[in-house]
């Protein structure tokens, strides 16, 4: 029940949020797919749901947007109960992860689809899809193309325009771009994000890439399980992972048992520190400087652009370190590497 | 070796011994004066003029409207039942689909007979179910149009169902959910999205008991009694008792024409590789 606290979601009280998730659990006979999911997202927010495969999110969205119903709960949109109400009845659109384009239509009849089921006529239609297309930096000469003809990026943005079309409040994404390779991810990230700030609706967007929901989002979410485990900005779960879970989900990062006020890996004391983790991101570990040494052999050196990385073979097994690219050192040197624990983060999970 | 031109020779001559001459020899057959046997007589439309009056006519449109009615309550009912195959493909799916296609291979006049005991009037199966039940005397069923049409769609359902499970199968999940999250009713999501998309299947089910049909002779002869002469009893009745080849001929050309008429276009439009998922 992490987001029912109002300090976590960071959402103000007054304003009425977009979408209310109340205790939302589902299962599939014995599976729990969901537990008890309780999260508030405010209007005009881009909230990113990240987790690993089988963790729920993908059931969580569809619940969402009506295409699966919660074994129980209630599902607040604007305010109004829309549990148990069709994905039709709901002012709201999703783009697939499939992208699940109408392949016997064209790009033109894809994107007024939603138009088509409302009853509006041919030439309005028309007008509005040109209007999409051109804000998903589609030309004119899309709108009767074969959608089989399109690449992917340009499916990708057919698939958005089309989602758009019914002027959705809110906008939900099943991982859309993960099947895109990493140039054409990155420019659509960016192209995402400036059309939510455009167009100011809320996007819901799932992802198992926290590098794309770091790039995207107001606020993440992360599941497991079933479960949101932390939920907050970007840099609040970047810099305050809640557990070791989240920290190695938000990348690689160097952990540290601590027991009794010492870290018994590296023998070294560590007074006026409870018992848990301590949190190392790669970037903390220098050469130089004070704090706890760490005797180290570098095992490997990978270029990262203007950095490098380090693994390392330590007394408390492998760690990772990052330097600048005027490093020196080469796998098989002998280091001393240094760290401050009060720049460190501490889990007690 | 790759397979060659040559390869299509033993159909290729099958064809022209078996179906092409026949077809060039009834065809002319068709142009002769009525009741005369002399292919080297005058050319005439005669039998053709015949074939659309004089009594021919009502065989001629029963059939094509039995055919098409037929087609259609398949359809009707392989619908549903290929949705349901699908969505519950898995043991039970299995044993449905085997039970609808076994009688496939019991001899057709021998399920026509079965289906006659059904539908006898007094002692027959529903007749005297119904009566012993719940005190209901219907009349006879056996031996009016309704028997001929039932058993029309009893033989020829599988004909609808097989390549519509293969249609039903060529929808993508996700764009049902698609165009429901886009706001279609199920009905639009049927009209939009799922017929168009099972199409291919749709069509050869419908090709398939549409030409059956037009050509079928034991449902009328078995369930229908004198209730209804069919095209295909029409033209054995003229080629036999009447002795009338050349209207015979001409019926069969009116039969071949109509059966080309719906199979050419179809097959032109659907692309059976992608059905059979080569």
């Amino acid at each position: 029940m992490i987001a029912a606290d109002p300090q976590m979601t960071g959402t103000p009280a007054d304003t009425q949020p977009a979408l209310s998730l109340q205790g939302l659990s589902r299962r599939f006979g014995d599976t729990h797919a969901l537990r008890e999911v309780s999260l508030d997202i405010a209007e005009g927010e881009f909230f990113t749901i990240v987790g690993p495969s089988g963790s729920g999110k993908t059931t969580l969205l569809r619940i969402l947007a009506g295409l699966d119903q919660p074994t129980t709960g209630t599902l607040l949109l604007r305010g109004k109960d829309v549990t148990g109400q069709p994905p039709n009845k709901r002012p709201t659109a999703m783009v697939f992860q499939s992208l699940a384009l109408f392949d016997h239509r064209s790009v033109g009849q894809n994107v007024e689809f939603a138009l088509k089921m409302r009853g509006i006529d041919a030439a309005t239609r028309k007008a509005r899809a040109l209007e999409l297309l051109d804000l998903v930096r589609l030309g004119p000469d899309y709108y009767g193309k074969a959608v089989t003809q399109c690449s992917g990026g340009e499916r990708q943005r057919v698939a958005l325009a089309r989602a758009l079309a019914s002027d959705p409040e809110i906008l939900f994404f099943d991982e859309p771009l993960s099947a895109l390779d990493y140039r054409l991810r990155k420019t659509l990230e960016v192209e995402l994000r400036s059309l939510q700030r455009r167009t100011g609706r809320t996007f819901v967007y799932i992802t198992h890439s926290l590098e794309e929901a770091m790039v995207m989002s107001d606020r993440i979410g992360i599941m497991k399980d079933g479960q949101l485990v932390q939920v907050g900005t970007p840099s609040d779960i970047y810099d305050r992972p809640r557990d070791r879970f989240v920290a190695r989900f938000m990348g690689e990062v160097n952990i540290l048992q601590i027991r009794d006020e010492h870290l018994p890996e590296l023998n070294s004391p560590l007074p006026g520190f409870a018992d848990g983790h301590l949190i190392l991101r790669p970037e903390a570990l220098h050469t130089d400087g004070q704090g706890i040494g760490i005797k180290v052999t570098v095992q490997e050196r990978f270029q990262l652009g203007s950095r490098v990385q380090l693994h390392l073979d330590t007394p408390a097994g492998l760690m990772i370190a990052e330097q600048p690219a005027s490093c020196a050192l080469q796998p098989g040197d002998e280091a001393q590497f240094h760290f401050d624990p009060a720049q460190a983060h501490r889990v007690t999970e | 070796m790759k397979p060659g031109p040559l390869f299509a020779l033993p159909v290729a001559l099958f064809l022209l011994v078996g179906f092409a001459a026949p077809i060039v020899i009834v065809g002319w057959y068709s142009l002769i004066e009525p009741r005369s046997f002399d292919l080297t007589s005058d050319l005439t439309l005669a039998n053709y003029r015949a074939a659309f009056t004089e009594g021919y006519g009502g065989p001629f449109y029963w059939s094509i409207f039995g055919a098409l009615l037929t087609t259609l309550t398949c359809a009707l009912i392989a619908w549903p039942t290929a949705k349901m195959l699908h969505a519950r493909a898995g043991r039970g799916a299995a044993i449905i689909t085997g039970l609808i296609a076994v009688p496939i291979f019991v001899s057709e006049s021998v399920r026509l007979f079965g289906l006659s005991l059904f539908m006898m009037p007094g002692g027959g199966i529903l007749a005297g179910s119904l009566k012993a039940l719940f005190g209901v005397s219907i009349g006879t069923v056996l031996n009016t149009k309704i028997a001929v049409y039932l058993g029309l769609v009893y033989v020829h359902f599988p004909f609808m169902l097989f390549p519509l499970l293969l249609g039903v199968a060529l929808i993508p999940r996700d764009r049902i959910d698609a165009a429901r999250d886009l706001g279609a009713s199920r009905w639009q999501v049927l009209r939009e999205v799922e017929l168009p998309l099972a199409l291919p299947g749709l069509a050869i089910g419908a090709l398939l008991t549409f030409v059956l049909c037009i050509g079928a002779n034991a449902e009328a002869a078995i369930l229908g009694g004198q209730a209804v002469t069919v095209v295909t009893r029409a033209i054995e009745q003229r080629f036999s008792y009447a002795q009338d080849w050349p209207m015979g001929a001409a019926l069969t050309m009116l039969v071949t024409l109509v059966t080309a008429i719906v199979v050419f276009p179809v097959l032109a439009r659907i692309d059976l590789n992608r059905l059979i998922r080569r």
